[in-house]
């Protein structure tokens, strides 16, 4: 092979990954931004399309955003906030709860009856793999039965206990590789126990606390079935919101869409920074000459 | 301060055994009743499970999760492979488009349930302007069994994939560079490369990915609620989707409770099954590595023997 044809041949190659990346990303993308000119619609301009740009084949109009802006102004925000205030709320919880959890997984024996450390962690992790349905219709019971049903402490219970595994399960890698003699060098200073978790492993376990916290946030604010089972008025988030505008014959998609696009910014903005977290710690991975 | 180690690990043993524990138990106890909200409690025995097995949108909400998991896991594996091998590929700033290939995992699944629902639509849906454009005549994705499948198969797949390649192009992030350096100047093809080198090292990145994306599937739900309501006559329903309108929206508790449970055995059964498999292969693994490295051992006294 000469030099010419191994090079063409790359550039084919290289070329043909090109087009295969950009063939994804238009599977990727488009839904998105297919929801994104639908905001923007006249009713009559999504039942009489497809049109697929704005300005060049329909004139976008506002009038989805004047709508949330002005009538339905009250409903959205109030499923906004609870929306924000659940997975905001839960996910502090429950990384704060897991931070301590996972410490004493990392640092002490435990044995209750048969049931050790590596016991212990996979009987919290395995909740996750339990199908929320299974959980959820005696939850639905249970929650009546307190008066917990529809309410906003009912529903920070809920999720805290929907992300407790994950954040047990994230941080005892992370707190195991906290090395000990910080701690025993803070309590020469006198440092109380306590006081040594909390002014020295956590600081140290901000980073995963952080990505912890991250993630949480993304499961509470993405759930669906919880909130369907168990809210149905004063707290209801933005999911439901949503499913009770579309209780129509034929749904509002402009309200939907622009709706679906409010909902969509706190998680990107949650997953960028996760992604900044992923790519420092590998950066900071031995690898090559980068 | 002997009591804070149990302090420490008290909150998430309490959440255990209030919300995990305590609901599986009320739960097993209801569907071994008749209890429907409104009514009366009344023991049935093992009635509901008999009935589940000759329910014929039982059954077929069974069967289609268990091949939304199999078909969905293996679809979305090799895809989401080959796009982390592609994007590593690149030199720099594959930011953005990362960025742009997580998006559909981002949002929250009940848009993704409208958003395709648009999408899928017979008359101002643009994959159907698509179609028509390539001559194919209108088509009713959602109202013919299979296509309405394949269509839930469809949302899945672009909605899950992008979890997939999170994992898989960050356990490709960390994998050394040698023995790939080397292999290339050794002349070994890609297609090589990728079967000696790449795809066995990252065989723990992979597990990790199959493992987390079939439970997860396994809770298959908001998409089938929006896109088809489990429908046409079933074809796309699931377990959970049809425990949620038997439990809740009939209100049949203790039916509804059974069907869960059948649900709960089956990712319990296959989930021990993998970590059983797992082990055994970790250990075959293991038992080569010892073989090969006696192997090296003598065979290096061998020939450094004089």
């Amino acid at each position: 092979m000469t030099a010419a044809t191994q090079e063409r041949g790359r550039t084919g190659s290289r070329l043909a990954r090109a087009a295969l990346l950009a063939l994804w990303g238009l599977f990727a993308g488009f839904p998105v931004y297919w929801m994104l000119v639908t905001a923007f619609k006249q009713p009559r301009d999504i039942y009489q399309g497809p049109f697929f740009v704005p300005f060049l084949d329909f004139t976008p109009t506002l009038r989805a955003w004047e709508y949330i802006a002005g009538p339905a102004r009250e409903t959205v925000v109030h499923g906004l906030l609870n929306s924000l205030l659940f997975a905001a709320g839960s996910a502090f919880i429950a990384v704060v709860l897991g931070a301590f959890a996972a410490y004493g997984l990392a640092r002490y024996p435990y044995k209750y009856g048969p049931y050790r450390n590596d016991d212990l962690s996979l009987l919290i992790v395995s909740q996750r793999i339990m199908p929320p349905i299974v959980a959820v219709i005696a939850l639905f019971a249970m929650f009546r039965a307190a008066q917990l049903l529809d309410t906003r402490v009912g529903m920070l219970i809920a999720y805290t206990w929907f992300n407790l595994p994950l954040t047990v399960f994230l941080l005892t890698d992370f707190m195991r590789r906290i090395p000990v003699e910080l701690e025993q060098a803070a309590a020469l200073d006198g440092y109380g126990k306590f006081a040594q978790i909390w002014k020295v492993v956590l600081p140290l376990a901000m980073p995963g606390l952080a990505a912890a916290y991250l993630l949480s946030f993304f499961f509470s604010w993405n759930d669906f079935i919880l909130a369907l089972m168990l809210t149905f008025r004063d707290a209801v988030t933005l999911p439901i919101v949503i499913t009770n505008l579309s209780a129509q014959m034929e749904p509002r998609w402009w309200l939907i869409s622009a709706i679906g696009l409010i909902a969509m910014v706190p998680p990107i903005v949650a997953v960028s920074l996760l992604d900044r977290f992923i790519e420092r710690r590998v950066l900071h991975a031995p690898r090559g000459e980068e | 301060m002997k009591g804070l180690k149990h302090l420490l690990i008290a909150p998430p043993l309490l959440f255990f055994f209030a919300i995990s524990l305590v609901p599986l138990i009320f739960t097993i106890v209801l569907s071994l009743s008749g209890y429907s909200i409104g009514g009366d409690f009344s023991w049935v025995g093992v009635d509901n499970y008999v009935r589940l097995a000759s329910d014929p949108m039982f059954t077929k909400s069974y069967w289609n999760t268990l091949l939304y998991v199999l078909l969905g896991v293996f679809v979305q594996y090799w895809l989401a492979l080959g796009v982390a091998l592609l994007v590593n590929q690149m030199a720099s700033g594959s930011r953005p488009l990362r960025l742009l290939f997580l998006l559909p995992f981002v949002m929250p699944p009940l848009i993704v349930g409208f958003v395709w629902q648009t999408m899928f639509d017979s008359r101002y849906g643009p994959l159907s302007a698509l179609l028509r454009g390539l001559g194919v005549g209108p088509v009713l994705w959602l109202n013919e069994a299979k296509l309405a499948f394949t269509s839930i198969l469809i949302v899945d797949t672009w909605q899950w994939t992008p979890f997939m390649f999170l994992i898989l192009f960050a356990g490709l992030r960390t994998l050394p560079r040698e023995p790939f350096e080397a292999a290339r100047v050794d002349g070994a093809s890609d297609w090589r490369i990728f079967w000696d080198h790449t795809f066995p090292m990252l065989l723990p990145a992979s597990i990790a990915a199959i493992l987390l994306r079939a439970i997860e599937a396994f809770k298959l739900f908001d998409v089938v609620f929006y896109v088809t309501g489990g429908g046409p006559g079933g074809a796309t329903s699931t377990v959970t989707l049809q425990g949620y309108f038997t439990a809740l929206r009939s209100g049949n508790l203790g039916y509804g409770a059974a069907m869960s449970i059948v649900l709960l055995v089956t990712v319990m059964a296959l989930a021990m099954a993998a970590l059983v498999w797992l082990k055994r292969l970790a250990g075959r693994r293991t038992r080569r590595m010892e073989r090969e490295l006696q192997a090296f051992s003598v065979e290096f006294r061998e020939r450094t023997a004089p």
